[in-house]
């Protein structure tokens, strides 16, 4: 049997759901964002298996966009974490407490 | 035009290499006279023309020039505000102004996109410059704390966009709004169209900090440098605007017919929660944070009437809330040089040391909580009239008018509190007079003249937007006339 639409479609709907789940569930910064990049990568998966079994390549290009966009958010975001890092000599979301109410 | 304030961007970053970090600030006042010659003559010399670009991907009608005046007007606002506040940003002085200036970039682009694709990136493009915006002031943790809180939940917003567009893109085979538009009817029933659909609504109610999606704005608000946050409150929530009427009323018009029920109940849910939350407020920049949720619930009303005098209505409110939010922020940029905290009690006593900038603060309040004169209250009777206009047709929104009245009241009350700090707070914590420099005092002039103009004579920008929506919803644009014509 050959893998047709659908398939790639629960691959990336799954994948898009463990993502959440690591973001709502996981307590390290590092952590949560690697499950923003699975949640990044199932969309691409999507629009590649549309692109593909749609026969229309602007889906294809789009990856290409969200590719570059994704790379530029990891360089900042990993900045800010370190930044974070180097003030506070911790990662986690339980500690991020100055601003409140 | 927008390569002309990008270039601009990167010219400011090469400027640096040779001025003296003493003197940097002149890049500031360079840029803003640049943008100011780039709104003057880029918006002329494009006025008569009218069309599309880029293979349907970019476009170019009243709507985009009326948001692309709007965000330049607030650039410079912002890059003068900057100026002013330039002791408090430690190091790094020219690349602040060039964030600013790739943010308005992306704002530009934002404002004429006509595509997924397009919007998707624009946004990012805003978001990205936010992450670093935000997170400015190094050495202040708050700073950081703000901006790494904006990142997860930025990311987690595009992140939510990409997949919608995924699924959007599966079932329409386009990702342009115009071709979407014209299959808006048999997509209306597919169900993964209308998940797409809800997904992108999601990435763009972060972008406005609607309701669901709100969490993050009042602790970035708090964190960020002030004028980060000037530019966070007006530009980025009016981009997450201009492509919510895009996308809404340009591409899927029956669809958010069907949806102005959703639309209205998370408007009223904005507006009561940024409302109560904001009462027990003390860091001014934290309410303006809850205010700015309380203003998205308006701003939402506005769309979820879904008629051309609704989107009207939306248009002139940001137009008074951008000029009443620069003034607030300036006065803060000024008074935090000397003092360095927003909370309250920092403003005690500021009607004795100094009446200026008391009396702007004022106005700009006033406006804000819509007492009439003034530019916000025509903003406020705008939506209120589409509303209650809407309220003929579909009796709930006569619901939705008495709760607009109720959340105006309430922000008259949290508004006034700070009127009240100024004017009797008791005693300064100092009593040395506040020196306003000519950058902020020409941006509070720019402010003040806007409230003022806009609250007496609101017929020229209501003009400019009824234009502006003929261009999206030409069905209905006929029916609707300014008043006064």
């Amino acid at each position: 049997m050959t893998p047709g639409l659908n398939h790639y479609l629960v691959v990336s709907g799954l994948l898009f759901s463990l993502g959440l789940l690591g973001v709502l569930g996981r307590r390290n910064l590092l952590i949560i964002y690697m499950g923003l990049e699975l949640m990044l990568n199932a969309g691409n998966l999507a629009l590649v298996s549309f692109s593909r079994f749609n026969g229309n390549l602007n889906g294809q290009v789009m990856v290409f966009f969200t590719i570059t966009v994704a790379a530029a958010e990891v360089a900042v975001g990993l900045a800010l974490i370190v930044a974070l890092y180097r003030k506070r000599q911790t990662a986690h979301v339980e500690d991020l407490t100055t601003l409140k109410f | 035009m927008e390569l002309a304030v990008g270039l601009l961007g990167l010219a400011v970053l090469l400027a640096d290499l040779w001025i003296a970090p003493a003197s940097r600030r002149i890049l500031g006042w360079g840029a803003a006279a640049v943008l100011t010659c780039v709104l003057v003559f880029g918006l002329g010399s494009l006025a008569p023309q009218s069309g599309m670009g880029f293979s349907g991907l970019y476009v170019v009608d009243p709507l985009a020039r009326f948001f692309k005046a709007f965000f330049l007007l607030s650039g410079v606002v912002v890059l003068l505000m900057t100026v002013e506040y330039a002791d408090q940003l430690a190091v790094g002085l020219s690349e602040f102004f060039a964030l600013t200036l790739f943010a308005v970039t992306g704002m530009l682009f934002a404002a004429s996109a006509n595509d997924l694709t397009m919007m998707f990136v624009s946004l990012e493009l805003i978001t990205v410059t936010f992450y670093v915006l935000n997170s400015f002031q190094r050495g202040k943790l708050a700073s950081i704390e703000a901006g790494v809180k904006y990142l997860i939940l930025g990311a987690l917003a595009s992140a939510f966009m990409v997949f919608g567009i995924a699924l959007i893109f599966g079932s329409a085979n386009t990702t342009q709004f115009s071709e979407l538009a014209l299959r808006q009817r048999e997509l209306s029933g597919s169900r993964i169209f209308l998940t797409g659909l809800t997904l992108v609504l999601v990435g763009l109610g972060f972008k406005i900090a609607a309701f669901p999606f709100h969490g993050w704005a009042p602790d970035v608000y708090q964190g960020s440098p002030a004028p980060a946050t000037a530019l966070l409150a007006i530009g980025s929530k009016a981009a997450g605007f201009v492509l919510l009427l895009r996308l809404l009323f340009g591409a899927v018009p029956e669809i958010t017919a069907e949806w102005h029920r959703l639309l209205g109940a998370l408007a009223v849910l904005s507006l009561l929660y940024g409302s109560l939350c904001a009462i027990p407020q003390r860091s001014v920049k934290r309410l303006m944070g809850y205010s700015s949720i309380a203003n998205a619930g308006y701003l939402l009303l506005g769309v979820a009437v879904v008629s051309p005098a609704g989107s009207v209505a939306v248009l002139y409110y940001l137009g008074a809330y951008c000029f009443a939010v620069l003034a607030v922020f300036t006065v803060l940029c000024v008074m935090m040089n000397s003092s360095d905290t927003d909370d309250m009690a920092d403003f005690a006593g500021l009607g004795m040391r100094s009446p200026v900038l008391a009396g702007v603060m004022t106005l700009a309040l006033a406006s804000l909580a819509g007492v009439p004169p003034l530019a916000g209250f025509i903003g406020k009777f705008l939506i209120l009239r589409a509303v209650i206009a809407a309220g003929a047709t579909h009796p709930g929104y006569y619901g939705l008018a008495a709760v607009a009245v109720i959340g105006a009241v309430i922000s008259l009350y949290y508004y006034f509190g700070i009127v009240r700090m100024m004017y009797w707070g008791g005693e300064p914590l100092e009593r040395l007079a506040i020196s306003v420099t000519p950058g902020a005092g020409i941006a509070l002039l720019l402010c003040v003249a806007g409230i003022v103009y806009l609250g007496i004579a609101p017929n020229g920008l209501l003009q400019l937007s009824a234009d502006a929506v003929a261009g999206i919803q030409p069905a209905a644009a006929s029916a609707f006339k300014p008043t006064g014509h």
